[in-house]
């Protein structure tokens, strides 16, 4: 026993607070960013709408779920649970966002993404595509992270994440990890 | 016979295996738990948004501003308070724009006061861009003011913003505003009978250079609300009176 769990490489310890941190900030900013939309549901069509991607009868159902679909995908990553599979989904939503904001600005549209409530058209001059897709980028890179990087302290995660480990220590880190959150 | 040590070696692939597919199965479970979490989330928001936006306004809140009926005419915003009024406000808001229900929270009391006191009167340009509910809350708002009712309707419009104004929605809110609503002010609303000064409204407002709601001007001078505060608002419209 001993050599691989007592001498556990520097990186693995380090890259589960990277993972943590991640996921709070990615989770974090997903429930803000829904529960902002959800505030106002008008706004939230409106700003689904204004990308002219949909026909009209999903624009509503899109609207109003997707807030809560970030929401839901913000909760399971603030807890921790099955953080890669959770990670992928997020991933996929955020090339999603890319794609429309990137779709936006290629077809040359002044809208506001709307990723934060509000949204809609905008003055020409108004529109920040740049500043946004960065954003979404910066968030993409934190989501792939997670996907390669899920195992994270502070988390519910009991699997889904520690297949290469093997079986004993696993069961040893998973219950370390209930103890922990 | 099989050696010890043989059935070791085969007993513990066969466990490996047993708890491989275990792993695995557990995993599906997880993966669809998951799923299934995400779905109900969803699929409950979006009936929650669905109540929200689809029930009964809520009583409009009281006002004693003149309720003296105004005429419709195309290109002409809505004249809510006295004629005689010294000030006069211009204000350019969509009822479904979330930041023109912001700003009627904040400076709203201000300038119903204003106009119950005689004050200031306001010149009411409703817009229509967020969506087919703005269209339906402007054609009903002018509909309202024509049967005098103008100045406790517009406040029930944005006391009751996050609905989407469907015809029974807009007839009920009358019912909360002004009194029981006429026949000629359900089939006003529901035959969408100022459709076109609806229309007429957002052409103003272009010519007129508005490109955000809310947009505010005091006897024509636009007015920066993003650094405005409910005092200084007052004392504005105060010193517009004066001169």
């Amino acid at each position: 026993m001993s050599a691989s769990a007592a001498a556990e490489p520097r990186f693995a310890a380090a890259a589960r607070w990277i993972s943590t941190g991640a996921r709070l900030v990615l989770g974090g900013v997903f429930i803000v960013a829904g529960a902002l939309k959800v505030i106002d549901p008008q706004s939230s069509v409106a700003a689904v709408r204004a990308y002219r991607l949909l026909p009209s009868s999903l624009e509503t159902m899109v609207g109003w779920g997707l807030p809560f679909a970030e929401i839901a995908l913000g909760l399971l990553l603030l807890a921790g649970i099955a953080t890669r599979v959770v990670a992928v989904a997020t991933a996929i939503l955020l090339l999603v966002f890319i794609f429309a904001v990137a779709s936006a600005w290629v077809r040359g549209l002044s809208i506001d993404c709307g990723c934060f409530g509000g949204g809609g058209e905008v003055a020409p001059g108004q529109t920040a595509y740049g500043a946004e897709l960065l954003r979404d980028v910066g968030l993409l890179l934190l989501a792939l992270w997670l996907v390669w990087q899920p195992r994270s302290r502070l988390a519910l995660d009991g699997f889904g994440n520690a297949r290469d480990q093997p079986h004993g220590e696993r069961r040893s880190r998973e219950s370390g990890a209930m103890n922990e959150a | 016979m099989t050696s010890p040590k043989n059935m070791n070696a085969r007993e513990r692939a066969r466990l490996a295996a047993e708890q491989a597919a275990a792993r695995k199965r557990d995993q599906r479970i997880l993966i669809a738990a998951i799923a299934a979490f995400v779905v109900v989330v969803v699929a409950g928001g979006i009936l929650f948004q669905a109540w929200r936006t689809n029930r009964s306004p809520a009583a409009a809140p009281s006002t004693s501003a003149s309720a003296s009926p105004v005429t419709i005419s195309n290109g002409q915003p809505l004249v809510l308070g006295s004629a005689e009024a010294p000030t006069t406000i211009t204000l350019y808001e969509d009822f479904h724009c979330p930041h023109c229900a912001e700003f009627e929270e904040e400076f709203g009391p201000v300038i119903t006061q204003a106009q119950e006191s005689g004050a200031a009167r306001v010149e009411l340009y409703p817009m229509s861009f967020i969506d087919e509910g703005s269209v339906t809350a402007a054609n009903a708002m002018a509909c309202a003011a024509e049967a005098g009712f103008g100045q406790a309707y517009y406040l029930g419009l944005f006391a009751n913003h996050t609905l989407q104004w469907s015809d029974p929605q807009l007839i009920d809110l009358a019912t909360k505003a002004g009194g029981s609503p006429s026949e000629a002010f359900k089939t006003c609303v529901t035959r969408k009978a100022h459709a076109d000064w609806v229309s007429s409204m957002n052409a103003a407002a272009d010519k007129n250079s508005v490109v955000q709601t809310p947009t505010m001007l005091i006897n024509g001078k636009p007015v920066d609300i993003a650094n405005l505060t409910p005092e200084s608002l007052k004392a504005m419209i105060a010193s517009a009176s004066r001169r």
